[in-house]
């Protein structure tokens, strides 16, 4: 490989792969959308009367459609399936410089298939997602602040409540196995690169595409719906909703491309010697994350398209008036909805287990039960879906069963807590933010589980769902515990993927800011919630305006420590301290490469013949 | 548990990190347990109903259920934070073990945890099989309840209609919920009932209010533009009160 290295790159100009970035991207996208656009208002025939959205709705759907097609284009996503049809490929020079070969800063805008570049990529879009959905949850405490004064327009509240829920869904889904999953995971499987690098490139730069519906529809009227973008109400909604349909059709065929790619990369490619049982707990969480993804997604992707269908061309799926059912719609949303806050959670807990033992300087405790409760989760995820509907009159028969699937789930999430302190007890504490993360994580998913058996189950949950109550709690579990989760990640592989070491002052600052802002604002949210306050209201009562006032207080010490944390990530990948090859002292593999990091990662491929957790006295 | 074989070794629960570990889950299982039921205790409405009152013994007697195991997660958190800590750059000397598992532990923390899962769950089902007779009740008062953008609608047996709902008191009453347009939530919040409203379908839910008053009735669905408004006012009144409103209202929907 190191000769392939050494040969010079191909003169610029010569192949259609080196001409196409993000920039012809965004040009042919919209150029594609709005020649599609004029062209269907010119030749889309008039509505008669039967509603009064379709035609907007099919000129909308059209466009989105076109841009999708013209950025995946411009970007290069089609030159190797092209090629594939006209029974030729890409030569070995294009291969290498879709790899990045040159190693050049604008690797970073191409579609480039190095997994390192593309885990960077993630990281970079993930951090976006999270700052506009962030300032867009600030708006929602602002206006909460103050109560029946709220200074936004209820459909302005309403779409940003929207676009608020889908945008940190989205983040937080790609936050541990966007960035880590991508730039560390083949490493530390001892991998060149990923199974299919070109699928690689093309499940980041979907999300980049779906991007743009969504902001799109912020001017078409929002998402004044909800996350959860229930029908009927939702046939109703402005045509921003189509940005919404847009965003998570391409989103979802992004997560399925990336869940097979993981999974095949870590099913295939693993080192000479690394068995299942030397296999890192890291690597489980993430595949078992995407393997949930791939049956959820494609369902998610379903109710998209049928609710395309109901809004553009008439059709009745959820339409009870027509013989369809919102129903059916709730069904097909939960049954995406319920495994993927484990497709968010269990990365997120896994990483926080491969920390463990780094910073007790321990064995992990219990790596059996650590798998058997990442596969108890997993297999019992898909089928908990509809205790978001016990009151929602669909099948009262079906509740009890439900509650007993839903409860059953706290005994795997129990073996992640057994193996957490497991570790930790006995051991000698390295303090440092990723390890007190694993304390901050056991803190707020205790309340968030805790919270969650009440509403688990039935009778209580006739007085606790669709309140704040509801809210607090998924925000304690996917917050409280998967963003923890996936901070300290940052922090831990940050030396890795920038070469510099996350500024120690700033990482504990932005920590304590944030999860002591975190615990007073959905404190507040509980007592909110207890005391009525129903979700997604935009002013409320004069008894609840206490308790709000003090949510939005933590609500802007989490702001503030997410500001501090985005600006150690800059200081720290531009001036901070050199970092050594193995900072952590760490036996994974990703730590036996130096920075930076050659494009095939090793120049001999690793043989594995232990696990990594072998801390402890023996090994001294 | 090689340290076990050490004949010079205390006992596992002789050791002094157990000990400040067993005598901080105590401690700490009583406080969050305590802390943890009047927090809900003293948030939560006050019930105007046996449904209402019923969750609140369930958040109680869950809160307390869960509390051992919170606290022993907590007592390990304290007892690991305030021994052994490393600051520094560089990792401390690795632990004096290489515990990998305990098979005991897990077995108690399986059992423990799965004794628990099945207290919640008869808990819950005893509670939901009682309350969901109630929907069965032909002899309680059948109120129709109709949402829609961004109103409340009641209709009652003899024909009176109201966009406030009124009750009396300790009678059983059974509505009968759906909608005109998107879904809605019935919350009446005292009562703690809630049944979606859907278009096209009723849905039932019943409860017999206890106490006479004035309580809350909510939208608990994201249901458009004014959701935030979408809230009337129950009053729960006495048999004579109620029978007198009824009439007066029957008669004001014929003549008009």
């Amino acid at each position: 490989m190191t000769t392939v290295m050494n040969e010079t790159v191909a003169a610029p100009g010569k192949s259609i792969i080196e001409k196409l970035n993000v920039f012809t991207a965004l040009a042919l996208g919209v150029l594609s959308a709005i020649v599609v656009w004029r062209l269907s208002l010119a030749f889309l025939p008039e509505d008669s009367e039967v509603r009064l959205f379709t035609r907007e709705d099919k000129i909308t759907l059209l466009s989105m459609c076109a841009w999708f097609v013209g950025f995946m284009t411009g970007i290069g996503a089609l030159v190797g399936p092209f090629r594939w049809l006209m029974g030729k490929d890409l030569s070995h020079d294009e291969n290498m410089f879709l790899a990045g070969k040159d190693m050049g800063p604008k690797r970073y805008l191409r579609y480039t298939t190095d997994h390192k570049v593309v885990g960077i990529q993630y990281l970079f879009i993930t951090i976006l997602i999270f700052f506009l959905g962030g300032g867009l949850a600030m708006l929602i405490r602002t206006n909460l602040g103050t109560p029946e004064g709220g200074w936004l327009h209820a459909q302005a509240y309403n779409s940003i409540v929207g676009t608020h829920g889908i945008l940190m869904i989205v983040g937080t889904i790609i936050m541990v196995t966007g960035p880590f999953g991508n730039f560390i995971m083949p490493i530390m499987i001892g991998a060149r690169d990923m199974a299919f690098p070109r699928l690689n490139a093309l499940s980041f730069w979907l999300i980049v595409a779906a991007a743009v519906p969504l902001l799109w529809g912020q001017f078409l009227g929002g998402i004044t719906t909800g996350w959860s973008a229930y029908n009927p109400l939702a046939s109703q909604a402005p045509l921003g909703m189509d940005g919404y349909i847009m965003y998570i059709c391409i989103f979802a065929i992004s997560t399925m491309v990336a869940g097979a790619n993981i999974t095949t990369t870590v099913v295939k490619m693993r080192a000479k010697g690394m068995t299942w049982n030397r296999t890192p707990i890291f690597i489980y969480g993430t595949v078992a994350s995407v393997a949930l993804a791939l049956p959820a997604f494609p369902v998610f992707f379903l109710s998209q398209v049928l609710s395309a269908f109901d809004r553009a061309l008439d059709t009745s799926f959820y339409n009870t008036a027509g013989g369809g059912s919102g129903w059916l719609y709730e069904n097909l949303f939960w049954l995406m909805g319920h495994p993927e806050v484990y497709v968010i959670l269990i990365p997120s807990i896994a990483a926080l287990m491969e920390m463990a033992p780094v910073f007790t300087r321990r064995p992990l405790f219990s790596f059996n039960v650590a798998v058997m409760g990442i596969a108890g989760i997993s297999g019992l995820s898909v089928l908990v879906w509809a205790h978001h509907m016990y009151i929602s009159g669909w099948a009262p028969l079906l509740n009890a069963p439900f509650m007993l699937t839903t409860e059953l789930i706290s005994i795997p999430t129990g073996m992640l807590f057994l193996v957490l302190v497991g570790t930790l007890w006995r051991g000698r504490l390295w303090m440092t933010v990723p390890l007190m993360s694993i304390f901050a994580l056991l803190w707020n998913f205790m309340i968030g589980g805790v919270t969650g058996i009440y509403l688990s189950d039935v009778p209580a949950d006739a007085f606790l769902h669709g309140s704040m109550y509801v809210t607090a709690h998924f925000h304690y579990t996917l917050m409280g515990a998967g963003l923890t989760g996936a901070l300290a990640a940052l922090v831990y592989w940050f030396p890795k993927m920038t070469g510099r070491m996350f500024d120690k002052t700033l990482s504990w600052v932005a920590f304590w800011l944030v999860q002591i802002g975190f615990n007073i604002a959905f404190v507040g949210m509980f007592m909110v919630g207890l005391a009525g306050q129903p979700r997604r209201v935009e002013s409320y009562a004069p008894t609840f305006n206490t308790a709000n006032m003090v949510t939005t207080g933590g609500a802007y010490m989490i702001m503030a420590g997410m500001l501090v944390l985005l600006y150690g990530v800059i200081s720290s990948a531009r001036s901070g301290v050199k970092a050594p090859m193995n900072p952590w002292q760490a036996k994974t593999l990703e730590w036996t490469v130096a920075y930076p990091i050659p494009l095939e990662n090793f120049d001999v491929l690793p043989t594995v013949s232990s696990d990594p957790y072998g801390y402890g006295k023996a090994q001294s | 548990m090689t340290e076990l074989k050490t004949p010079n070794a205390p006992q596992w629960w002789k050791k002094p990190d157990v000990k400040k570990t067993a005598i901080l889950w105590v401690i700490c299982t009583a406080v969050i347990g305590y802390i943890g039921v009047e927090f809900h205790v003293r948030n939560i409405v006050s019930p105007a109903s046996e449904n209402m009152s019923n969750i609140i013994s369930l958040i109680r007697i869950f809160t307390w259920a869960a509390s051992p195991v919170a606290g022993l997660v907590t007592a390990i958190c304290i007892t690991v934070l305030t021994s052994k800590r490393h600051y520094g750059d560089n990792p401390p000397p690795e632990a004096d073990h290489e515990i990998r598992n305990s098979p005991r532990a897990t077995a108690l923390w399986l059992s423990i945890s799965g004794l628990l899962c099945l207290f919640a769950l008869i808990g819950g089902l005893i509670v939901l099989e009682q309350e969901s007779e109630g929907v069965l009740d032909t002899s309680a008062i059948q109120v129709n309840v109709t949402g829609q953008q961004w109103l409340w609608n009641f209709d009652y047996e003899n024909g009176a209609r109201s966009e406030d709902l009124y009750l009396p008191v300790n009678k059983p009453v059974v509505f009968h919920i759906t909608s005109v347009d998107v879904k809605h939530s019935f919350w009446v919040v005292q009562m703690g009932i809630k049944m979606d409203a859907n278009p096209g379908y009723t849905t039932e839910t019943a409860v017999t209010p206890d106490k006479i008053g004035v309580f809350d009735v909510r939208c608990a669905e994201l249901c458009g533009l004014l959701h935030a408004y979408m809230q009337t006012k129950v009053h729960v009144v006495s048999q004579a009160d109620y029978d007198a409103w009824l009439i007066d209202h029957a008669a004001i929907e014929k003549g008009a």
